[in-house]
């Protein structure tokens, strides 16, 4: 698999990270505030798409940033890549 | 023994160059630029091989790599490679190559008498005997281990061997504009094209010439195009390079055989090269295969391919047999009849399925001679060890009936031709299903799209010259009683696929894995569409709504040492600390841990490790000692919200630590399990630098990366790691302060200027130092840190400061011993399993704050009294424990129920006993119990231990703050 | 409020190569065309990661080239006649010099523009030099070396397996490949394993 970083160009897969879901890890949330079930489902529940979903990966072996991926699960296909928290 | 060499002719062999090899031990010779198949040929010998589970005597079928019977084992220096084609081998002075699956030789099998069994080995044998309940000796899987020795050496291939492989292996990467697979004239003319636009192009060929298929046939045009790539600055070349994977985002995988075929590769030149290519656009030109057609004795040496024949006498000018006969049922066998009755072959007959031929084929049975057969077929074929003749029958194969008497036509080689497959494997790994097309009976490639493209026979575009027709009459088995095989290498026939569906298997996959038809090593090059076809006329479906199965890699089989390329050996990636070759000068045995090599023990002569570590934590709880603390991971942490950065990620508050004082930190994963613990030095005001453990350096430093882009993209820190930026020395003991006030300049280390958990910055030896006291040990102690490359010079410096002190440096296991007296955690209790409480270090989990892990830490599950904590275990008999023991109840007969287990282990000269750590269940309350450490299947050990505090020595800590 | 930087010049009399007695200078592999690729250890640079703070990449790329003479813009790497520097991450360059001051230089050209964290110590670098270095480097990175795909002056972060480095063009056919110390060694010796087969010099 080759993913298109937005930094450095399209990477072999070997230079990247998978670190989860990307739309569970954008809701992380409130530490302070939050009730348990929003936590619990925050640590444990994911959806299992056969399809388009949105993953975070990290550029490890390269600008060691992490991306948000849209990848489907069934071909591979890559159909958007971000970087969050660039504000460049 | 005669030669089957031609006069003259064989584009691929030298003449005036004689090489010697050995099969079996014993002496042939063939030409320079022989395959060991070729070679054999011309030395007449017929049986190759012996066949899987009937040990069937088996010749040459093929010329390439859908042989399925000429499997060879390669001997090179005591390392075997089985199950290689001789096809592939290319012969060379001192080839040593065994045959395979025979006893005692290929050509007096006594295993063949699994032949007499034959019903008995049909598909599904072996599931039918074998599984199910056990019910009496003689059933099911008992049954099954009993005959499992004597089954596993009767059927098989190759066997390969113990030794380890001493061949060299790279990887490459390549990145191109078009990849073209396939070196035939389609190849070479796309590559040509595309070169000529100035892309960069790679042209991979799997075979050691160019021109594939047209190679003997179109010389001087394939030289043409070739010297012209050969030219051009924008084109790669590769010959013998297999592209066996097609991957996602067009990555392709290949194997580059670079010195299989010399007797001693270049200097610097590996075996085998594994590229690794990047493609814009992939052109497939690989060619089409032709197939056999399955017949009663079909599996008879001497039974051959068409076109192989073909290529053996124009190649290598080595003629398959002396009297030939051609069974068919398309054009394109004839003209191979017609160009092996040119290089001076007797063809005696042509046998066809076909009641009628072209104007285009009867010219060329014409001109080959020998009797025209159509509309018959063979049926039967005899001869022991080789044809001597085959039986040949009226048939009509729109009725599949027979008429009239068998003939019999003696020949010692027959040419068959079912048809062709274009070469689809590579497309339909890249996610493409081939489409099945009727004119030409085969599958085809389906539309290609912007990344790929097909050429030429792979394409389906069969040019077969003399205007022959490409369409094949659709026949794929001669239904005629007799064994009949469909795949070779796995002895399957066309009943067993018949029996297959019977026994309601109908899925094609369900067939295949029944049958095991196309899962040997040849993936059924030669078998997967006839055995298709059979399966479909049972299901009385067309072929193509049986559907094909989808072609997985490799495409041929590639070796694990050309994958495992430099991570194999001796370039495997050491990490190695600034001090490293001092401790190997200085009698450290290195120890592994991770990448890191780190010193176990600094053994003295006649030392054991256990001598040398206890000597050395005597040494520190009584003097100082000095040990490498180079590994930990260190990350700079800088920026306006550091502080508030680090109060977010660790339990406890960072915002208050001074400048230049140091803190212990644990950090939690989001779950509330511990994840990490070190030590933070507040260096400025907004400037940080943290340690992790040696383990979890790079997990924590991508934890914190993830929080600083995803979490809280806002807060303005950098994070950087500065593992490697500075060589740590940790000196401990209570000499060490006397010890660093001798070599330590630029500032004082008394305990008013230097506190326990205080930074000062000085130099030693004239090398700026920045020294933090802190101890692992339990004891007075410091780390030293300075810049890596001083770490040396640092290092001799305190070791000679330290000699008037009878300082020494101690290793890991020393160090594991005196953290193991003091009860401090380490990666192996911090397993990912374990809390903060688990390990009590409650005492560090901030009320005051939010912190990553803070809102699930407190769960349920978490705070249970039962949980397995961390507790001190001390051995009663005297006996060594193990780690990784189980703790449990019982007594001294046996193990009770299981408690927990221990996470460390050492003798502790302090206690005079072999102690540990362990996590045990309610180990709070079970200081003072006396349970088991058993450790059943490595030692076989069952010890008596006691549970006790884990904080075994200096419980109250006063000697690190004295 | 002023604070104080930590930074470690490298002092030559008391610093070792990672690569001590593992650099053997000669030629070696194979040599039937010439020793096709020059490997050389640049020892004993003063090497520093500057990082800018987000909206300020400009006066960074600046800074830099004030402190160490790199003429890097927010979009382009530079080489200088004894500096080199380029952009690795969004806002991030390595700064290689041979001014043993260049962290304290970049410090003060940084200032509230960012972070400069020294790695002089951290950091091995060598260069690879010859007409066959993108052979021999492509046996160890998934990058493309060819001349279009990776101009002069460009520098990227990579890694070989384990391996992170960053790599940057520095001339025709040359490049500087920077890899953490502790792995040096290491990748000395793959370095050298994958010249063997177009032959190569240790200068």
């Amino acid at each position: 698999m080759i993913i298109p970083c937005p930094f450095c160009g399209p990477r072999d897969l070997s230079e990247f990270a998978y670190c989860g879901d990307a739309d569970n890890l954008a809701a992380r949330p409130d530490p302070a505030a939050s009730d348990q079930s929003s936590w619990n489902a925050f640590v444990y529940d994911r959806t299992n798409p056969a399809g388009d979903h949105a993953e975070i990966w990290q550029h490890a072996g390269g600008c060691r940033r992490h991306l948000r991926i849209v990848r489907n699960t069934v071909t591979h296909a890559i159909s958007d890549v971000t970087m969050p928290g660039a504000k460049a | 023994m005669t030669s089957h060499r031609c006069a003259e002719g064989g584009t691929a062999i030298d003449r005036t160059d004689t090489v010697g090899f050995t099969v079996d031990g014993r002496q042939y010779f063939g030409l320079a630029g022989d395959t060991l198949a070729s070679a054999l040929l011309a030395n007449g010998v017929r049986v190759m091989g012996r066949s899987f589970k009937y040990h069937r005597p088996r010749g040459l079928m093929a010329f390439g790599v859908d042989e399925p019977n000429a499997l060879f084992t390669v001997t090179t220096d005591g390392v075997r490679e089985p199950n290689v084609r001789a096809t592939e081998i290319e012969i060379f002075d001192g080839l040593a190559v065994e045959s395979q699956n025979r006893w005692p030789s290929l050509d007096n099998d006594l295993m063949a008498i699994n032949q007499l069994g034959g019903k008995a080995l049909a598909a599904g044998f072996y599931y039918k005997t074998f599984m199910g309940p056990v019910i009496g000796p003689l059933k099911g899987t008992r049954f099954w281990m009993m005959c499992e020795h004597v089954i596993r050496r009767a059927a098989g291939l190759g066997r390969p061997g113990t030794a380890p492989d001493k061949s060299r292996y790279e990887r490459i990467n390549a990145f191109c504009d078009v990849l073209v697979i396939g070196g035939g004239l389609a190849g070479l003319k796309q590559a040509h094209e595309a070169a000529e636009t100035g892309r960069h192009v790679i042209v991979c060929e799997l075979e050691p010439r160019w021109g594939g298929a047209a190679d003997g046939k179109k010389e001087s045009e394939i030289r043409q195009i070739v010297e012209s790539l050969e030219s051009r600055p924008n084109v790669t070349l590769l010959t013998r390079t297999t592209v066996w994977g097609w991957y996602d985002g067009n990555m392709l995988a290949a194997t580059e055989r670079v010195s299989d075929h010399l007797k001693t590769a270049p200097e610097g030149a590996p075996r085998q090269r594994h590229w690794v290519i990047r493609a814009e656009h992939v052109a497939l030109a690989t060619g089409a295969l032709e197939r056999p057609i399955v017949f009663p004795g079909n599996d008879r040496p001497g039974v051959m391919l068409a076109d192989a024949g073909r290529r053996y006498t124009e190649t290598f000018g080595v003629l398959p047999g002396q009297h030939l006969a051609v069974f068919a049922n398309n054009d394109s066998a004839y003209a191979t009849a017609a160009a092996l009755r040119h290089a001076g072959a007797n063809v005696r007959a042509i046998v066809d399925v076909r009641p009628e031929i072209g104007a285009a084929a009867q010219r060329l049975a014409d001109r080959a001679g020998g009797a025209l057969k159509l509309g018959h077929a063979v049926v039967g074929t005899s001869g022991a060890k080789g044809l001597k003749s085959i039986s040949v029958a009226r048939y009509n194969h729109e009725t599949r009936s027979f008429s009239g008497g068998a003939e019999e036509i003696e020949t010692d080689c027959l040419l068959v031709s079912g048809g062709w497959s274009p070469v689809v494997h590579l497309a339909s790994q890249a996610g493409a299903n081939p489409v099945w097309d009727d004119a030409l009976q085969a599958f085809l490639p389906p539309k290609p799209d912007a990344h790929w493209s097909v050429h030429g026979a792979a394409a389906g575009d069969l040019d077969f010259d003399h205007d022959l027709s490409p369409a094949p009459a659709p026949v794929f088995e001669i239904g005629h009683p007799g064994k009949a095989f469909v795949d070779f290498q796995h002895d399957v026939t066309a009943d067993d696929v018949r029996l297959a569906h019977r026994e309601g298997f109908r899925s094609v996959e369900h067939l295949k894995r029944y049958t095991t038809l196309g899962m040997a090593t040849d993936q059924g090059k030669t078998s997967n569409v006839p055995g298709l076809a059979i399966m479909a006329d049972a299901l009385g479906k067309p072929i193509p709504d049986v559907g094909t199965t989808r072609f997985r890699p490799p495409y041929t089989a590639a070796s694990l040492g050309s994958i495992a390329a430099e991570r194999y050996g001796d370039l495997f990636p050491h990490r190695l600390t600034p001090m490293h070759d001092w401790h190997g000068d200085h009698g450290a045995r290195m120890y592994a841990a991770g990448h890191w090599e780190r010193p176990e023990s600094y053994n003295r002569p006649g030392e054991t490790v256990e001598q040398a570590y206890v000597r050395e934590a005597k040494t520190v709880r009584s003097g100082a000692g000095l040990v490498d603390v180079s590994t930990l991971g260190k990350i700079d942490i800088q920026g306006p919200d550091a502080a508030d950065f680090l109060n977010r990620v660790y339990t406890n508050g960072f915002a208050k630590l001074p400048v230049n004082k140091a803190r212990y930190g644990l950090m939690l994963r989001e779950d509330g399990f511990a994840m990490d613990d070190g030590t933070t030095w507040r260096l400025a005001e907004n400037r940080f630098l943290i340690t992790t453990t040696t383990a979890n350096a790079g997990k924590v430093m991508s934890h914190l990366e993830l929080c600083l882009d995803v979490h809280w993209p806002d807060m303005r820190v950098h994070v950087t790691s500065v593992t490697d930026q500075w060589a740590g020395a940790a000196i401990a003991g209570p000499k060490s302060r006397d010890v660093l006030a001798a070599c330590v300049t630029g500032t004082d280390v008394g305990n008013d200027a230097l506190p326990f958990m205080g930074i000062v910055h000085g130099a030693v030896s004239g090398v700026p130092v920045m020294i933090c006291r802190l101890s692992f040990s339990g004891e007075l102690a410091y780390e030293v840190y300075c810049g890596a490359h001083h770490g040396t010079h640092v290092w001799e410096a305190l070791m000679a400061a330290g000699e008037p002190f009878a300082i020494a440096p101690y290793g890991l296991e020393a160090l594991g011993t005196l953290r193991i007296e003091k009860g401090h955690v380490t990666a192996a209790e911090i397993d990912g399993r374990t809390t903060a409480r688990d390990l009590h270090l409650d005492w560090m989990l901030s009320s005051k704050k939010p912190f990553v892990g803070s809102a699930m830490m407190n769960r349920e599950g978490l705070t249970d009294q039962s949980r397995w904590t961390l507790v001190g275990v001390v051995s009663r008999s005297g006996e060594k424990l193990h780690g990784g023991s189980h703790v449990v109840a019982g007594d001294r007969d046996g193990p009770g129920p299981g408690l927990g287990h221990l996470t460390a282990m050492a003798f502790s000269p302090e206690i005079n006993a072999y102690v540990g750590l362990a996590l045990v269940e309610d180990g709070g309350n079970r200081i003072g119990q006396h349970l088991y450490a058993t450790d059943p299947v490595r030692s076989g050990t069952h010890i008596p231990i006691e549970i006790v505090s884990q904080h075994m020595v200096d419980p109250k800590g006063e000697r690190m703050h004295g | 409020m002023a604070e104080p930087f930590v930074s470690t010049p490298v002092i030559t009399d008391a610093a070792e190569s990672p690569l001590a007695g593992h650099y053997e200078q000669g030629e070696f592999g194979n040599l039937d065309r010439g020793a096709r690729v020059t490997l050389t250890e640049r020892f004993a640079l003063a090497i520093c990661d500057v990082c800018a703070w987000p909206g300020s990449e400009t006066k960074a790329a600046n800074a830099i080239k004030r402190a160490s003479g790199a003429s890097v813009t927010k979009t382009k790497d530079a080489i200088a006649e004894d500096a080199q520097a380029f952009q690795h991450a969004p806002g991030r360059w390595s700064v290689v010099a041979q001014n043993p001051a260049l962290p304290e230089a970049l410090a003060k050209a940084v200032g509230e523009n960012g972070t400069v964290v020294d790695l002089s110590h951290g950091r091995t670098v060598l260069r690879i030099d010859g007409r066959q270095s993108r052979r021999a480097l492509s046996k160890l990175f998934p990058i493309d070396f060819r001349s279009d795909a990776f101009p002069l002056e460009k520098g990227l972060a990579t890694r070989h397996h384990e391996i992170f480095a960053q790599i940057q063009r520095v001339g025709e056919d040359a490049f500087d490949i920077i890899v953490f110390r502790s792995y040096a060694r290491a990748f000395w010796h793959a370095l050298r394993k994958a010249s063997e087969e177009v032959g190569y010099a240790v200068a």
